[in-house]
């Protein structure tokens, strides 16, 4: 019976491995954080949090990921929501997730090309009159307030969070919306109680990876940022690569800072939505 | 008398509750045993031990002769068709049919053509499971393990998703087929006619083991045990010790014998073949029984007498 | 929902479908100056000093042996994980799941500038094989969750009947699993080369000056290039992963039981 005791847990073996990678990575980062010359230091997180720059950059950061992952997480509820038979098609679909065939500084540069004040819409505008000079049109890219990036983020994001709720909508089945009905549940009523249930973890798993990803990627506020306020990951990657090498642990410290940080976050949600489960499962015993 | 299949002293804990104890029994070769009993008696674990998809705790298993307790589910000469279909959805029928048969080494163009026919699909051969319909899925599904050439197949509740009348044209089907190629093979179904219908012997099967296995005519006429009688039907339970068939119970006081008497009421009324069935519930016994009724509405006290003669004794050691 | 299409449709149009047109229009035409008259004046110059470019060449082949190397790993580990998660029920298994995911919730930077001198010591780093390993990181987990969907879809009773029809895992797995998880497949090649596409700072790190891959090119072009060669650039970004998906799609079509598209049937 040896077969059956070590079962098919060896299918686990490569990505435990994997897993490896991220977990060393993420230690390495740390320990570099409180190192100096061998001797355990918190002398770069005193530094950073009494830096400015830093400071700056860490609330410009959050503010510009939170803000992209709420748009991002309401627009694409609302789609999936309004448009879910149609997203069931072929077509549609394909359309929706256009966007994701292009790295996300690819959609970057469209913004630029669309939306700077020498793009398409300006130039646009200007040739029907509804501006006089390029200098009227706003200024929406390599902006102080992230709203290039912002509307980036927004733009690519909406299509992944149709793509994770489109399958719980299509889960939903249309009994439960009759049910309602007949208890005399109106729209509001028929969101609340029968899909929010299924979207939740959802929602929660969705917003974290967006959030996560705005808030540390390096890409799009390279190319869509202004120097300041800039990016908390645009700072540590000049910290890492600048021409001061004293530079480098701040760096790691910033980094190790809001992986903690997202870890944390991801925790008390996983833990809300455990214990959750764990109440809707004690319902139903008792 | 050549054993295919020996099942020896084997049980089954799960999570320290004994599903499967001490169950001991063999079949012959081209032999059909149906092994019926309640929903959720472990009967489906059993077969799935058999065919290797769940570990026992211990026993032993052998096919012919040969100890195959180790081997997994790949490497034993056994088929399961389940209660669904279960074909490959992107494979053709053909291709379902002989997907086992290639493996096994047994795949001929003869074999899939008579199969084929068997099972009526010939024109249906490239279709995809999908374009045809459940019965069909079904009758594929026993092609496919018939087509391996198994020497045990095991069939868990295959009908149980059909409609009644399609469930009783393939029943009939399926035990000709068994016959006619003497194939050896355990049925296991919750439904009791099913069982009698398809098994040259019956095993009821209830709190992990069987308490009794015989002939289906040896079974009704004298179970060895109180639930074997109330399983089955056909008998009133008097106590744990003895039991009357149904028939033999009577309305009025037989003047030849003594007899027993029982008060009881008609609880509904049934109409079956043509008779009035009365369900009655004998407040003395805490039994209920159905027979046919000539009078009486629902409501109604009657009286039961059981002549002392045709009462019987359970046989059966009590386990 | 009549009222639903027209918003949807309007919306898809205006926000997905007419930006990616611009983009190819803008590639194929002289750089716009609506506000002076000029607008659209076919050209493929663009395209033609981007080819001529040899850093794209050598920098187009980086990227795609990346996105090879990166795709074969993630179909290895995702397929194997998505069977055990999908198919096994064991002792915290929601806590299994999580640090599945939990790769995608770590700045992939910090783990980028953490394995940094590990690599260098181990001699991973400026090579094909260290960038691969760290692209491994943001796609390995949507990988795993695609195959885990796939094959509870599938549901453990199908994936019972080869067992038991005598095939060996492997030859199960060829027969049944991979022709069935086709879409599967298609999803994780698509998702995973464009990540993969998408990394500018960590293959920087990792690749140090050696591994050039496109984003790498990409970005100095931005200074330089007029917006029909930059568009043309993007362009060039999308073919990639279609390449890719079309090369898949070849491999697909080698699995047994592959349903043969011109087979008719009445």
């Amino acid at each position: 019976m040896k077969w059956f005791k070590t079962r098919s847990y060896y299918l686990f073996i490569p990505s435990v491995l994997f897993l490896l990678i991220p977990l060393y990575g993420l230690g390495s980062a740390i320990a570099q954080s409180v190192r100096d010359n061998g001797a355990f230091t918190f002398q770069y997180y005193t530094s950073l949090f009494e830096s400015e720059r830093f400071l700056t950059s860490a609330g410009f950061s959050l503010q510009v990921s939170l803000v992209s992952s709420l748009l991002s997480l309401i627009i694409g509820l609302w789609i999936t929501r309004a448009c879910y038979p149609l997203l069931e098609k072929y077509t549609p679909r394909l359309i929706v997730w256009l966007p994701m065939l292009f790295p996300h500084f690819v959609w970057g540069y469209m913004v630029i090309l669309l939306l700077s004040e020498s793009g398409v819409l300006s130039q646009w505008m200007q040739m029907t009159g509804l501006i006089g000079v390029p200098a009227d049109f706003p200024v929406w890219t390599r902006d102080p307030y992230g709203i290039g990036i912002t509307l980036t983020y927004v733009w690519k994001e909406v299509p992944f969070v149709i793509l994770m709720l489109l399958p719980v909508y299509a889960s939903i089945k249309p009994e439960f919306y009759d049910l309602v009905q007949s208890l005399g549940g109106g729209a509001w009523e028929r969101f609340k109680t029968v899909e929010w249930p299924h979207l939740l973890p959802v929602v929660v798993e969705s917003f974290l990876i967006i959030f996560a990803f705005t808030l540390s990627a390096y890409e799009v506020p390279a190319l869509l940022g202004t120097t300041y306020p800039e990016m908390l990951s645009v700072l540590s990657y000049d910290w890492f690569y600048g021409s001061v090498w004293e530079d480098r642990p701040l760096a790691f410290a910033a980094m190790s800072l809001m992986s903690v940080f997202l870890l944390m976050i991801t925790c008390v949600a996983y833990l809300y939505l455990n214990r959750k489960r764990w109440r809707a499962m004690r319902g139903r015993i008792e | 008398m050549t054993n295919t299949l020996e099942i020896q002293k084997l049980t089954k804990q799960f999570n320290e509750q004994s599903i499967l104890r001490d169950i001991t029994f063999s079949v012959e070769k081209g032999e059909v045993l149906s092994i019926v009993g309640p929903s959720g008696s472990g009967k489906t674990t059993l077969l799935r031990i058999l065919a290797g998809l769940e570990p026992l705790t211990t026993g032993t298993i052998s096919i012919s002769g040969q100890d195959v307790t180790e081997k997994k589910a790949n490497k034993r000469s056994v088929s399961l068709v389940f209660q669904q279909p279960l074909l490959f959805p992107h494979m053709t029928v053909e291709e379902n049919i002989r997907y086992g048969a290639k493996l096994a080494k047994k795949d001929s163009k003869r074999k899939t053509q008579s199969l084929l026919e068997a099972i009526g699909l010939l024109d249906y051969k490239d279709y995809y499971p999908a374009e045809i319909s459940g019965g069909q899925q079904q009758r594929v599904a026993l092609a496919r393990a018939m087509a391996t050439e198994p020497e045990v197949i095991l069939f868990d509740e295959p009908f149980s998703s059909l409609d009644p009348q399609l469930r009783k044209e393939l029943r009939l089907w399926v035990r000709t087929f068994l016959t006619e190629r003497s194939i050896t093979s355990i049925f296991v179904t919750h439904d009791t006619e099913e069982a009698m219908l398809m098994g040259d012997r019956v095993a009821v099967f209830h709190e992990g083991k069987f308490q009794q296995v015989d002939q289906p005519s040896t079974l009704l006429q004298s179970p060895n045990h109180p639930f074997v009688a109330h399983f089955l039907g056909g008998h009133l339970v008097i106590d744990e010790e003895r039991y009357i068939p149904v028939q033999s119970c009577l309305f009025r006081p037989p003047s030849d014998t003594s007899y027993e008497q029982h008060e009881g009421t008609i609880q509904h009324k049934t109409y079956q073949h043509g008779q009035t069935i009365g369900h009655l519930f004998l407040e003395s016994l805490g039994e209920k029984v159905s027979l046919p009724v000539q009078e009486g509405s629902v409501g109604a006290e009657l009286s039961l007498y059981l002549p002392l003669d045709k009462i019987k004794r359970f046989e059966g050691g009590r386990t | 929902m009549s009222r639903n299409r027209l918003l949807f449709i309007i919306t898809s149009a205006l926000f997905f479908l007419l930006p990616v047109l611009l983009l190819v229009l803008q590639s194929v035409s002289e750089t716009w100056r609506f506000q002076a008259g000029q607008g659209f004046t076919f050209q493929l110059d663009s395209f033609e000093v981007l080819t001529s470019d040899p850093n794209l060449w050598s920098a187009t082949g980086w990227s795609i042996a990346i996105g090879a190397g990166v795709l074969v790993t993630n179909l290895l580990i995702g397929i194997l994980t998505g069977k055990a998660l999908a198919t096994m029920d064991f002792k915290g298994k929601s806590f299994v799941e999580a640090m599945m995911l939990s790769p995608i919730l770590i700045p992939v930077l910090a783990i980028a500038m953490g394995l940094h001198l590990f690599m260098i010591r181990i001699g991973l780093a400026d090579t094909l094989a260290g960038v691969i390993l760290i692209h491994l990181v943001p796609t390995v987990p949507y990988s795993v969750k695609i195959f885990q969907n796939a094959y509870r879809q599938m549901g453990s009773d199908l994936l019972e009947q080869p067992l038991i029809l005598g095939a060996t895992p492997v030859h199960q797995l060829f027969t049944v699993e991979l022709p069935l998880m086709k879409p599967a497949i298609r999803s994780v090649t698509f998702l995973t080369i464009v990540i993969s596409l998408s990394q500018y700072a960590i293959t920087a790190i990792i690749g140090g000056g050696t591994v050039i891959t496109l984003p790498m090119v990409f970005f100095p072009f931005l200074d330089t290039a007029n917006a029909s060669i930059m568009a043309a650039f993007s362009i060039w970004f999308a073919m990639i992963p279609l390449l890719l998906y079309v090369i898949m799609e070849a491999i697909l079509l080698l699995l047994p039981y592959t349903n043969i598209p011109w087979r008719n049937r009445t």
